[in-house]
């Protein structure tokens, strides 16, 4: 049997990723239902967040139980700055890098602690922001008469394809690049990679501002797509625990792992959602626990199982 | 190498089928809408054109099948409506209160035959297509934006909640979709100039003033009403909204507020709270706790031996669970839920005896004005004689009608001229004792200490 | 003012003991079998259901039933154990916390929205005759019902010290935790020992949630936030220390109650994270851990 060259499977590779962003660039053009593309810019959302996650907690093995913590800063900033008027993009940009700084705020003192000390750490540093700006930001924050009058789907929906596409971008070159590497051999073997000059704790703070700057960056585009809603909101455990899920399920320190566990968890839960009325849940725990029985290393995992025995035979 | 390119290609076709799906399989829902629970597809009512329409008397042409005129375009099966609901997670007891008034309300009009619309010249039925929104808003959007897509709704009924309530308005007023909706009193909501929202239900900007001048009316005796005045507010923008106006009332009515404090959202410890007032003196109480907040509150307050003559607590004492949670210790406390079963307006009867049959128990409280909520729609859909929304909108602010919670106006912001009857638990029952021609028990004042109950 | 203070700190120790129970049970169960089991909330809602019913619909006295709901949740314990859990043991320990963590998450939406079907959304409490009966010393009130939970609490972790300490299986359990592979060859069980650690954290939160119903109240979806507190008692506390658990629930109790007193009542649970997190920061093991490798 004959195989392809790696330039040619390199092209068909690029083929089918620019056939796919051009589906999902026509997407709007193609289907008139906001319904749809409404659930398409939830994907968009959960592959965002969950491929955020997974900067750090897939590729340098940093457990973060406080991702809500970047989202809602991100979100927060965006949503003030572009409500006083600000425009789309400097907001976005500065929910993102309100995300850093307060990634690299808690990264050093975070870093000294190891496994479930540091996922536990980070959950109280995240709850401790969402019950604060409870408090401190009570009131609702939705949209006025005028802004809904003019409210349109589609320009929400290519910004979280764009920054979808960003956040993916950059975790692929993340992984083909020496820096990369490098977290990742932190993520293996801290001490060993720390022996040959590998500084762990540089490399775990970048990928922890990168993880922290995508976050942002999707609770940005959160703000600029909700139309009400408790600032508080994006602060929530959940939105740490829904992208730590997809990416557990999908396949962690992986590319394409985040994206399908996304895909796999929204769609599944807003078919069951829309016919199952309130037994969905039972419904959508049951078949999430068998998934996780009959693939225990996640979407990826029987991939890669599959695609092993596959070449064996050839 | 070769290898990984090969996986890389597979996984990619895998996530273009992925993302198909998508495409493919949203739009489905709309077949399998989920009937709630009580709002049988109404099958006699849909009828064929020709037998609705009694313009057939002077037929102009022979053939039988077509209708006369183009004056009675084809009539639609069913008027569709639909709703966002919180039937799960932390807002599902509200929701599932909510549910059944709107479920009882679509069977009694369907059971009439439907709502005649003037456009088409017949009566068609009500379709209410209920989704779970986990209580969390941004699920309740895409519900809210599947039903406007997929169902063509003509109107949306409300969910439970400020929390939901926020998101789901500002959905419908994006789409131009008349909302009803109750279970929520936070006044904020209004003031966006929303022209699509309105709520029979009473606001905290109704309840603020109504606190103390049902009091003053109810207990005429000034030396014995109860002045000293403790609010507890709970950190959040209703309890600094109704809070505000308690204090600007109590000022106004000849109170004195001896103790207001905050509390974060979900507190289960209120011994500094209680010991403020105790030791302030304090002869009313007032807050706005969730349940589990409130039934802490209440278990501490017997534990530290503070009984306030008369206490008001919003929300908590609404749910049913309430007296068998706590017993008599439960008793004297009053609420202001917007409605009750005792209430002597037309159709309340038939209401209860509906729910008797199916809960073994007379209507809750926020079934009322969830019925009262399809009520208005549909006399207002009635009145516009089309399914038109916009003008459905206008007929709904027109509203001028007496239903289950008695007469019904609305302001411009959407908020309505309702009453606010005050109710009491007494002996593990839910009492009218405001406004005193529909009460059914009279204030029981002052409450006796809790441990000579 | 010295009085409401000391009022203040005996509810903040009255709570934080139960904050210890629960966590008690989720950091017997990590420590011995890796098992990050984020449905330890449900398993309190679970226990505070057959606490609620026996009381409803039999007027069983809620710690009468205590052993009914002990059995109970030991029941399904070896349930979700054999049909979830055990399948988990045979991974690497990574795997084992990120697998459970989904079977857990699973589980927790199940149970959530099981009990919203079977015992409806409405929040449940269990109210006695005693109920508000106090006992006053030095013009401070202590409630029956609590300080009996606090008893009941104290008695199950020095019974669970004891059991640890003293019996064979208990040491088995421990040298588990110390070092697996060796516990293995030296003839111990490990599945045994792993579904006897699994069953006493859902019996421990079984209890935790029948007094949970006493003292407060109980309804489908308290189930996450009682997780999260257990968490972070039982990174407080340390893990591999169950009176240091205990110990660091107490802790917590008293810092968001006397931060009400002091401070402010709405910054009580953020005041008892920052504690936490300055705890991690200068012992990155918690307060009574063992450091790691």
């Amino acid at each position: 049997m004959s195989r392809t060259s790696p330039e040619q499977s390199r092209r068909i590779q690029i083929i089918f990723i620019l056939l796919l962003i051009a589906i999902l660039v026509a997407l709007p053009q193609v289907i008139k239902s906001d319904s749809t593309i409404n659930l398409a810019v939830y994907v968009l959302l959960f592959v965002s967040l969950a491929s955020s996650w997974n900067i750090l907690g897939g590729f340098s093995g940093q457990t973060n139980l406080g991702h809500a913590a970047f989202f809602g800063a991100g979100a927060l900033t965006t949503r003030m700055l572009w409500l006083s008027g600000w425009n789309l993009f400097p907001s976005l940009l500065a929910g993102g890098l309100v995300a850093v700084a307060l990634a690299l705020l808690i990264g050093v003192p975070a870093f000294r602690l190891r496994g479930v000390y540091f996922a536990i750490g980070t959950l109280a540093l995240s709850q401790i922001l969402y019950i604060t700006v409870g408090n401190m930001l009570p009131m609702i924050s939705s949209l006025p008469a005028q802004d809904l009058a003019v409210y349109q789907l589609a320009p929400r929906y290519y910004l979280f394809l764009a920054i979808a596409l960003f956040t993916i971008g950059a975790g692929y070159a993340l992984i083909n690049s020496r820096l990369g590497l490098g977290i990742m051999a932190v993520r293996e073997e801290e001490d060993a990679a720390e022996s040959l000059g590998v500084s762990a704790l540089k490399h775990k703070l970048v990928a922890l501002a990168l993880s922290a700057f995508f976050g942002g960056l999707t609770g940005g585009a959160f703000a600029f797509y909700h139309v009400g809603y408790y600032p508080q909101l994006t602060f929530g455990p959940e939105w740490t625990f829904d992208a730590l899920m997809m990416v557990y399920i999908g396949g962690m320190g992986t590319i394409v792992g985040p994206i399908i566990g996304a895909v796999f968890f929204v769609i599944l839960r807003e078919l069951l959602a829309l016919n199952l009325a309130e037994m969905h849940l039972i419904v959508f725990g049951t078949l999430f626990i068998l998934v996780v029985l009959f693939l225990p290393g996640g979407f990826m995992g029987v991939w890669g199982k599959i695609s092993k025995a596959l070449a064996r035979q050839q | 190498m070769n290898e990984r390119y090969l996986n890389w290609a597979v996984r990619v076709i895998g996530l273009v089928v992925l993302v198909t799906i998508i495409v493919a399989c949203a739009p489905a829902p709309t077949a399998t809408p989920v009937p709630p629970t009580k709002a049988p597809e109404p099958t006699k009512a849909a009828v064929a054109p020709t037998t609705a329409a009694p313009t057939t008397a002077a037929p102009a042409t022979t053939k039988p099948p077509e209708p006369t005129k183009a004056a009675a375009p084809p009539a639609p099966a069913y008027i569709e409506i639909g709703a966002s609901i919180p039937l799960t997670g932390k807002f599902g007891s509200l929701g599932q209160q909510v549910r059944p008034g709107y479920a009882y309300a679509v069977k009694d009009i369907n059971d009439a035959g439907g709502i005649y619309v003037k456009e088409y010249d017949k009566k068609i039925p009500l379709r209410l297509t209920v989704y779970d929104d986990e209580s969390d808003p941004t699920k309740a959007v895409s519900k809210m934006e599947t039903l406007f897509a997929d169902n063509k709704v003509v109107a949306y009924l409300g969910g439970a909640a400020s929390d939901m309530h926020v998101a789901t308005t500002a959905i419908a007023e994006k789409n131009k979709v008349p909302y009803l909706g109750i279970a929520f009193a936070l006044n904020a909501i209004h003031q966006k100039g929303y022209k699509y929202l309105f709520s029979p239900f009473p606001k905290s900007v109704q309840q603020g003033p109504d606190t103390f001048t049902i009091l003053n009316a109810l207990i005429l005796d000034q030396s014995q009403r109860p002045l000293k005045v403790a609010i507890f507010q709970e950190k959040s923008d209703w309890g600094a909204e109704q809070g505000a106006l308690w204090k600007e009332n109590a000022v106004k009515n000849g109170y004195t507020v001896v103790v207001a404090e905050e509390y974060a959202v979900g507190t289960t410890n209120f011994v500094d709270l209680i010991n403020k007032a105790k030791a302030a003196g304090a002869e009313t109480l007032l807050a706005l706790p969730n349940q589990p907040s409130g039934e802490a509150l209440v278990k501490q307050m017997v534990e530290l031996g503070w009984t306030p003559k008369f206490s008001l607590i919003i929300r908590a004492p609404e749910n049913v669970t309430w007296s068998t949670n706590l017993g008599k210790n439960g008793d004297y406390v009053t609420i202001f839920p917007g409605w009750h079963n005792g209430m002597k307006f037309p159709g309340v009867d038939k209401l209860n005896a509906a729910y008797q049959a199916e809960f073994k128990r007379p209507a809750d409280l926020l079934t009322g004005p969830s019925y009262a909520c399809v009520q208005i729609l549909a006399a207002a859909i009635e009145k516009a004689g089309t399914l038109d929304r916009d003008k459905i909108r206008d007929a709904i602010a027109a509203t001028n009608m007496t239903t289950v919670i008695g007469p019904v106006t609305f302001n411009p912001d959407g908020t309505a001229k309702v009453l606010d009857p005050l109710i009491q638990w007494q002996n593990g029952k839910l009492e009218m004792v405001w406004p005193k021609d529909q009460a059914t028990k009279p204030l029981a004042y002052p409450a006796p200490a809790f441990d000579r109950r | 003012m010295l009085e409401a203070l000391a009022q203040n700190l005996v509810y903040g120790i009255l709570i934080g003991a139960l904050y210890g129970l629960a966590a008690v049970g989720l950091s017997l169960v990590f420590g011995v079998t890796k098992f990050l089991n984020v449905s330890h909330g449900e398993l309190l809602m679970l226990g505070g259901y057959a606490s609620f019913w026996l009381f409803a619909l039999w007027k069983v006295d809620p710690f009468i039933s205590l052993p009914a709901a002990i059995i109970f949740l030991l029941v399904a314990g070896v349930v979700f154990y054999k049909l979830l859990f055990g399948r988990m043991v045979k991974l690497a320990e990574g795997d084992k916390i990120q697998n459970t963590l989904l079977v857990g998450f699973g589980l927790s939406l199940i149970l959530q929205n099981l009990a919203l079907q079977f015992w409806t959304a409405d929040t449940r409490s269990i109210t006695t005759a005693y109920s508000g009966a106090v006992f006053s010393f030095a013009g401070v009130r202590f409630p029956l019902v609590r300080v009996a939970s606090l008893v009941i609490a104290f008695v199950l972790i020095v019974a669970l010290q004891l059991f640890l300490r003293r019996t064979y299986t208990g040491k088995a359990l421990r040298a588990t935790v110390e070092n697996w592979e060796a516990a293995t060859l030296m003839g111990i069980d490990i599945q045994r020992v792993y579904l006897l650690s699994f069953v006493m954290g859902a019996a421990l939160a079984g209890v935790a949630g029948a007094l949970v119903a006493v003292g407060y109240s109980i309804e489908p979806a308290m189930g996450m936030s009682w997780t999260l507190k257990s968490l972070v008692v039982m990174v407080l506390g340390g893990l591999g220390s169950i009176t240091g658990t205990f110990v660091g629930g107490i802790i917590l109790g008293v810092t968001e109650s006397a931060t009400g007193f002091f401070l402010s009542l709405t910054y009580r649970e953020v005041v008892g994270l920052v504690l936490f997190l300055l705890v991690l920061v200068f012992r990155p093991q918690g307060l009574f851990g063992v450091k790691e490798g």
